[in-house]
């Protein structure tokens, strides 16, 4: 008896090690779907783009609340991600904060669009060249093609027509992502062909700029405009493009608020690229359940878009994406 | 009696396995990276991967060469920042300090090593960078602030409590007749320190700047957010740079789509994998001839 004892702690271990491996395996039951009077049940996955990630979480926060017994498991980490697990059917949905490519669609990608998004060019406050009339003058479509794609060094001075001498310091996203695709799609060219700077994440590239004064970024909707005052993040200013490029920004492309930008984009003044749809993708075809929350998301979840503060599609964006789904 | 030895040969054998288990993972990890990394191999040669820096996946170039030259720049800067100012705190620290001195630092120093690295990158976006290109402008370089110099100061910060801790550690093992002897035949500290103690524990102060190089060569999020990402050949100090673990953790995840991305990646990594070995194998070899000549 005395040896039997000291195999004890062994049993406990074993039996520790068994309780976990149980506990696992029960979690990574998938619960069936089915219809009863409490509406729908069972489990959506979601991985994917941070871009649409707080959306996500809003919606599935409100599905759930119709629906108790549906669990939305969601987790981010990056479009890619999304688009390889929603194909290797990891998860039912993946999230895409780009253009869905051909190779995707090939291997059986089946997408709609759900929300609407932009990426804003950002300077600092301070910049010296707001004196000379920026504000006002805007830039172009070409200056920002001098900047971040053939990277012709040029000084503010020249951007705004005067002698400022100080260089521009541009930055760009170290880490691939959406928003440096959409903002490098806009200017014709991919991610990789950005020049700058490199600096990871979305936070990350504001604070850049917001440090130098003589810096220019981009930036996403929720990190270029402050949440709660609807102006550019304090430190930061949003630049308006001179989109008809006859040197003036009219007032249909004035940035200078969160409301006139959503305005410009709805309005479609803001051009698209750098204004981009943000997708939800699955395999093959959507079905089932996952029907259900995406036919939920494209008519009553589009209530939710606003305060979470992203941009409603267009109404006949969703006639479309509707009839597909059909 | 018989419980008793069945009992010993149990532990032997079993802790043997154990060992071996934990010897092989590093085998395991670079068999694995191998073969993710395969596909790249087949269609480029070694040399042009390795010589290359041009770097466009979208065009199929892969070169990386500039993320070589970024992780060991970043990495022997940093060193030649850490080193001297690590041995001269730890020789304070073990000579000079007073004990109660002593005994209040070390649980400071190594609160430092505890740090998670996220926040010594965000310090040194707040800190580090703006400071560095204040230093750009009066020494007449145009920069950012996101460059090499300031991946190097925030990494060498990083390190300061591996090889401080280690090395005190080591200069305290050395005996205290080793100090008396050299004070009773007149010498000063200084000169105990410099003859005496630093010689008994160089083997020691060598493990020390390893683990600290060890460190150093990996890090991956603190440097990443300080040291600027563009995947050119730095040509000074202000240039920005990209090592190899930063364009791991950037592109990992993202990119897939791209054919042999994925490869290179797993290349990459192996490559920093390869690095690493060689580096701490030589340190190895160096320790034992240093041994085997003290003898």
């Amino acid at each position: 008896m005395r040896h039997l004892k000291s195999f004890i702690p062994i049993f406990v271990y074993l039996l520790f090690f068994l309780s976990i491996f149980i506990s696992f395996s029960s979690c990574t039951k998938k619960v069936e779907q089915q219809s009863s009077e409490f509406g729908f049940s069972g489990t959506i996955k979601v991985s994917g783009a941070w871009a649409l990630y707080p959306m996500m979480v809003k919606w599935g926060e409100e599905f759930q609340k119709i629906h108790p017994n549906v669990r939305v498991d969601i987790s981010a980490g990056g479009a890619g991600k999304g688009v390889s697990d929603a194909l290797a059917g990891l998860v039912d949905l993946g999230m895409v904060s780009r253009e869905i490519k051909q190779e995707e669609i090939d291997r059986g990608g089946c997408f709609v669009p759900v929300v609407k998004d932009a990426v804003f060019p950002v300077i600092n406050a301070a910049n010296p060249a707001l004196s000379y009339g920026l504000a006002q003058k805007g830039m172009t479509r070409q200056q920002f093609i001098d900047l971040w794609i053939t990277g012709k060094t040029l000084s503010w001075g020249e951007i705004v027509g005067t002698e400022l001498p100080e260089k521009v310091a541009v930055y760009t996203r170290s880490d691939a992502c959406g928003a440096a695709e959409t903002w490098a799609k806009y200017l014709g060219k991919m991610q990789e062909n950005l020049q700058g700077i490199g600096v990871y994440g979305d936070p990350g590239l504001a604070e850049a700029v917001k440090q130098d004064k003589l810096g220019i970024g981009f930036n996403n909707l929720n990190y270029a405009y402050d949440m709660k005052t609807g102006l550019p993040v304090a430190g930061l200013q949003v630049i308006s493009i001179d989109v008809n490029e006859n040197g003036v920004i009219d007032p249909e492309e004035d940035l200078s608020t969160k409301s006139k930008a959503i305005e410009a984009i709805m309005t479609g003044h803001y051009p698209s690229p750098p204004a981009r749809d943000l997708y939800l993708l699955t395999k093959n075809s959507f079905q089932g359940l996952t029907r259900s929350f995406i036919l939920w998301i494209l008519s009553e979840g589009q209530n939710f878009v606003e305060e979470v503060g992203y941009i409603k599609l267009a109404p006949t964006q969703i006639e479309r994406a509707m009839q597909e789904l059909q | 009696m018989q419980w008793r030895r069945l009992k010993d040969a149990f532990a032997t054998n079993s802790f043997r396995i154990i060992l071996s288990l934990t010897n092989s993972i590093i085998f395991i990890i670079a068999i694995g990276l191998f073969i993710k990394g395969k596909p790249i191999l087949f269609q480029k040669s070694i040399s042009e991967l390795l010589v290359s820096s041009i770097w466009q996946p979208l065009k199929g170039h892969f070169g990386f060469l500039p993320f070589i030259i970024g992780t060991i720049a970043v990495t022997a800067f940093a060193m030649t920042l850490a080193v001297p100012i690590c041995l001269l705190s730890a020789i304070y620290l073990a000579e000079y300090a007073p004990r109660r001195l002593r005994e209040l630092l070390r649980p400071v120093i190594d609160v430092l090593a505890g740090i998670p690295s996220v926040i010594y990158g965000l310090w040194g976006v707040i800190v580090i960078v703006p400071l560095v290109r204040w230093l750009g402008q009066v020494t007449g370089h145009i920069t950012s602030g996101y460059n090499l110099l300031s991946g190097a100061i925030v990494l060498a910060i990083m390190v300061f409590p591996f090889i401080i801790s280690v090395a005190t550690e080591v200069f305290l093992t050395v005996p205290i007749e080793a100090h008396e002897a050299s004070l009773s035949l007149g010498a000063t500290r200084w000169e105990t320190v410099k003859h005496v103690v630093l010689k008994a524990a160089r083997r020691g102060v060598m493990a020390a700047i390893v683990l600290g190089f060890a460190r150093a060569i990996g890090e991956t999020m603190a440097v990443l957010m300080v040291v600027g990402n563009v995947a050119k050949v730095p040509k000074s100090l202000f240039d920005p740079a990209y090592p190899l673990p930063a364009l791991i953790a950037n592109n990992y995840g993202e990119m897939m789509s791209i054919p042999l991305y994925d490869a290179a990646l797993m290349l990459a990594a192996l490559i920093l994998l390869v690095i690493v070995t060689i580096f701490n194998l030589g340190a190895h070899f160096t320790l034992l001839r240093m041994e085997r000549k003290s003898q």
